[in-house]
Formats: structure tokens, C-alpha cells, sequence
């Protein structure tokens, strides 16, 4: 078990020192996220007070279409040379180099949200810093979710054709559960809610999502990764 | 109220019906495909056994 | 004689269909609320319900051809998601009449229809990847592989809309509360049991059909050799 974990880890620092290299995900993703913050001020035309209404909703659909570009890039940027032929053929246990990746794009997306976060606050006027502890809680918990659902897909359609448009035709709805409450704690937190009693459910269920998928992913992917 | 709704109960049960034809149909039409492809494959290799 | 079974199923299940239709308009008063749309429930419900069982028996065939790699599991679990999805239609479709005459709107995004929508967009995303995969064991693996991430989805969707502010219990009231008048309940049974013996032909009719597929493809490979 240690020996797979500090496998984990190595490809984890792999895949975040090549993309830190030449920063092709991070620069494409946090730009498109971005262009969505200044379409979506296309979009909606309301007040101050009434677009807190939707502010989760909003900084979710932001971060889950950068988390989208993100994951896709996961299994495929072993493609050329076969070098996921070569990984799956090595004594590395599936789940290691599995869970590694999808570390590794938890840290990215991570990373694009940090600097997505601070430009939602300023396009829309939003004080998201008020109740930053608990927020950061929810976009760690959520990012996790997606990251590790995504990334799974991601190794699923690695050698299927129209790779880009399969995977959100697979990862947004599974994500649903995991987006509602996501969307629903961030817009009660951003409306100066605090998260407890009923508001509480939104943390249990982000849990439960992460635990489940986490637990089926991880056991599931090595019929996955075959050569 | 009742003649309205009638109508609505038909055009609901029409739309059922008409999405599980729709689906037979589809499932007939693939199976003639298929069908079709086979015997010609049979053919084939019939053919270059016999070859 | 595997067809002549398949042919005798839907015939049994387009007469016990014919049978609970005649009771249905003919033999059941309107009732007091509604008027005459209730009656679409004896198709609305049966088809979800045929849906569930379709997708649980999916499940487990994907499970299955995981644990065995025998291809007709892989058969058995998209012919019963490709029939479930169309009953998933089915359902939506019928729901959103039936809203439309009782509350005047199309849709809406109440618990049961939301869920529903949800389920079918699950199982949308597996119809298609599935072709875009060309290898049929790599296929047959990655199928089995979102169907079973599919239905661990949906009772965790039926628990998040279910979270505060999210949906309300508006409409579809009538199903919550599980209160149907004895009267209703036998045509209700023989619906659901006329839906699932003509959906478990259509099934069998599906199934056939990869198994010819599978022929097919065996004797390209075939003829590739000679």
C-alpha cells in the first residue's frame, strides 16, 4: 500500500512539473474561464442584490467547464510515444497511476480557480472573502469530485474518437448531484448564510459524492487500464 | 374542462405510443441491416472457401 | 424457435396491453380532480418503473461481464439500456402532457420529473460513447464501466434535489403520496406488467440483434484470414 501511494505521488509530481513546464493547461483553461465570467455579464442583466441569487450557480459553471478542459488532458497527454501503453505496462498499480493523475489535475484546477475566483469577485462585485474559510472548504471538497470522476472518464475515452465532446456528454450529468450542491452551499454562503442546519446537507452530500466516487473509481479503473 | 382535457389524454397517450413505434421501427430497420450484412458475409466466405 | 418465443412475449404483452386499455377508458369512472388525464398514469408510471428494473438488470450484467468477460453480458446490459432509456422518454414525454394539462406548463422542475431527466441523460452519455469505441472488448469494458458509475448517480441525484432550496414538492403530489384508490390499483399492476412483458420482448429483439453483430464481426475477421 505505501509503495502504490508513493507511486501516486510520483506520477502526481510528473504530471504538475510537465504542465507547470509550459503551463498549456492552466494558461487555456483559466483563459476560457475567463471568456465565460465575461459572457455570462452578457447573459444577465440584474442588480446587485438580485445576482447573488445566482452566483453559485454561476461560479460553478465556470469552474466545471475549466475542470472539463482540464481532466481531458489527464490520459491523453500519455498518448503520443504510447506512453500509457508504457505506464499501464509497468509494475505501477492501475489505481496509483490513476489516483496520481487525478491529484495532479486536483492541483490544476485548483490552481485556475484561485485565479478565477478573485476575478468573479471584482466582474461582479461579489465579497466572496467575507466567508472565505467555508468557501474554500466547498471548492476544495467539489474540485475533488470532479477531478476524480473526470479524470476517470478521462482514462475511459482516452482512445475513443471526438474525445473532447464525449467527455462532457459523460461528466456533466454524473456531476449533477455533486454541482447542486456545490452551486446551493456557495450561493448561501456568498448571500452570508452560514453553514449550518439545513445548509449543513450541502457539505454531507459534497462528502458523500467525493467518498462513493472516490471508493468506485478507484477499484473500478483496473479494468480500465489494460494495454 | 373534460373535453379539453381528453384531448390532452390523447395527445399524452398518442406521444407514448408513438415514441415506442419509433423505437421498433429503428430496432426493425438495424435488424434488416444487420440481416442484410450477415448473408452477404456468409456469401463471402462461402465463396472463398469454395475457392 | 428463440423468435417464435420473442413474437409470442409481445403478443401476450400487447394483449394484456389491449385488456388493461379497454378497463382503463372504458371501465373506470374520470376522476374527480383531474377529469379524464389521470388515466395517462397507467402508462407514466409502468414505464418508469420498467425503466428501474431494466437499468438494475444492466447493472448487473455490466458487473457481470466485468467478473467473467463473457461478451453476452455486454450484449444483455446495452440492449436493456438502450429499451429503459426509451421508457425513461416515455415517462418524461407522458409527464410533461399530463403537467401541461394540469398545471398549464410544460415542464417543471419538480423532484420526480428533474430525477427522471436526470436518469436519462445518464444513460444518453453511455448510447453515445458506446459506438465511438471501435474495439468491441474495449467497448464492451468502458460500457460497463459508466453504465455502473451511471446508477451509482442516481439515487445520490434523488438525494441532492432533494437538498434545500434546490426543487420543490410542487406538482407530482399524486405520486408522493402513494394514495391510489383501491379501484385503481388492479389496472395500475396489469399496466406495469403489460409495459414490461412488451419492453422484455423488445429486450430479447435487441439482444438478438448483437449477437448477429457479434457474428458479423467474426466473420470479417474471418474473412480478413482467407
Amino acid at each position: 500500500m505505501p509503495h502504490g501511494l508513493s507511486t501516486a505521488f510520483a506520477i502526481a509530481r510528473k504530471d504538475l512539473r510537465t504542465e507547470l513546464r509550459t503551463k498549456e493547461s492552466i494558461n487555456a483553461s483559466a483563459s476560457f474561464a475567463l471568456v465565460i465570467l465575461v459572457l455570462f455579464s452578457f447573459a444577465f442583466n440584474l442588480e446587485r442584490d438580485e445576482f447573488y441569487a445566482i452566483s453559485g450557480g454561476l461560479l460553478w459553471l465556470v469552474f466545471v467547464f475549466a475542470g472539463a478542459l482540464i481532466v481531458n488532458r489527464s490520459f491523453s497527454r500519455e498518448l503520443p510515444n504510447d506512453c500509457l501503453d508504457v505506464l499501464v505496462a509497468s509494475p505501477a498499480p492501475g489505481w496509483a497511476i490513476f489516483l496520481g493523475k487525478a491529484m495532479a489535475a486536483f492541483v490544476l484546477l485548483t490552481i485556475v480557480e484561485a485565479i478565477s475566483l478573485p476575478i468573479f469577485g471584482l466582474f461582479y462585485n461579489i465579497h466572496w472573502m467575507d466567508s472565505a474559510g467555508p468557501l474554500v472548504i466547498i471548492i476544495l471538497l467539489a474540485t475533488w469530485g470532479i477531478t476524480i470522476v473526470g479524470a476517470a472518464f478521462s482514462a475511459v475515452i482516452v482512445n475513443v474518437r471526438l474525445r473532447e465532446l464525449m467527455l462532457p456528454v459523460l461528466l456533466y450529468p454524473i456531476l449533477i448531484p455533486l454541482l447542486i450542491a456545490a452551486m446551493g452551499s456557495t450561493t448561501a454562503l456568498l448571500s452570508g448564510e452560514q453553514m449550518t442546519g439545513d445548509n449543513f446537507s450541502y457539505i454531507r452530500q459534497l462528502i458523500g459524492f467525493d467518498a462513493m466516487y472516490t471508493a468506485l473509481a478507484l477499484y473500478m479503473i483496473e479494468f480500465i487500464l489494460v494495454v | 374542462m373534460d373535453v379539453t382535457n381528453l384531448t390532452f389524454l390523447f395527445y399524452g397517450y398518442s406521444a407514448a405510443w408513438i415514441v415506442i413505434t419509433a423505437f421498433v421501427l429503428l430496432l426493425v430497420s438495424r435488424g434488416r441491416r444487420i440481416d442484410r450484412e450477415l448473408s452477404r458475409l456468409k456469401a463471402l466466405v462461402d465463396d472463398k472457401q469454395k475457392a | 424457435m428463440r423468435e417464435k418465443a420473442i413474437w409470442a412475449l409481445g403478443l401476450l404483452g400487447a394483449v394484456v396491453m389491449i385488456y388493461n386499455l379497454h378497463t382503463v377508458f372504458l371501465n373506470l369512472p374520470d376522476e374527480a380532480m383531474q377529469g379524464a388525464i389521470y388515466r395517462i398514469i397507467f402508462i407514466h408510471v409502468p414505464a418508469a418503473i420498467s425503466a428501474q428494473v431494466f437499468f438494475t438488470v444492466s447493472l448487473v450484467a455490466s458487473i457481470l461481464f466485468l467478473v467473467k468477460k463473457n461478451h453476452a453480458f455486454d450484449a444483455v446490459a446495452v440492449s436493456c439500456i438502450e429499451v429503459g432509456t426509451m421508457l425513461v422518454l416515455v415517462n418524461l414525454v407522458t409527464g410533461s402532457i399530463w403537467g401541461k394539462s394540469q398545471w398549464g406548463i410544460w415542464w417543471a422542475w419538480d423532484l420526480r420529473m428533474t430525477s427522471q431527466l436526470m436518469c436519462f441523460l445518464l444513460y444518453l452519455g453511455y448510447l453515445v460513447v458506446r459506438p465511438a469505441i471501435a474495439e468491441p472488448t474495449q467497448r464492451a469494458t468502458m460500457s460497463a464501466f459508466i453504465a455502473i458509475f451511471a446508477y451509482a448517480d442516481i439515487p445520490l441525484v434523488d438525494l441532492a434535489i432533494r437538498l434545500p432550496n434546490v426543487r420543490t414538492q410542487h406538482p407530482g403530489a399524486v405520486l408522493e403520496t402513494g394514495q391510489m384508490a383501491p379501484m385503481f390499483i388492479p389496472p395500475f399492476l396489469v399496466g406495469i406488467l403489460a409495459v414490461l412483458l412488451i419492453s422484455t420482448a423488445l429486450v430479447l429483439v435487441r439482444l438478438h440483434q448483437e449477437t448477429s453483430q457479434r457474428e458479423i464481426d467474426s466473420l470479417r475477421r474471418e474473412l480478413h484470414a482467407l
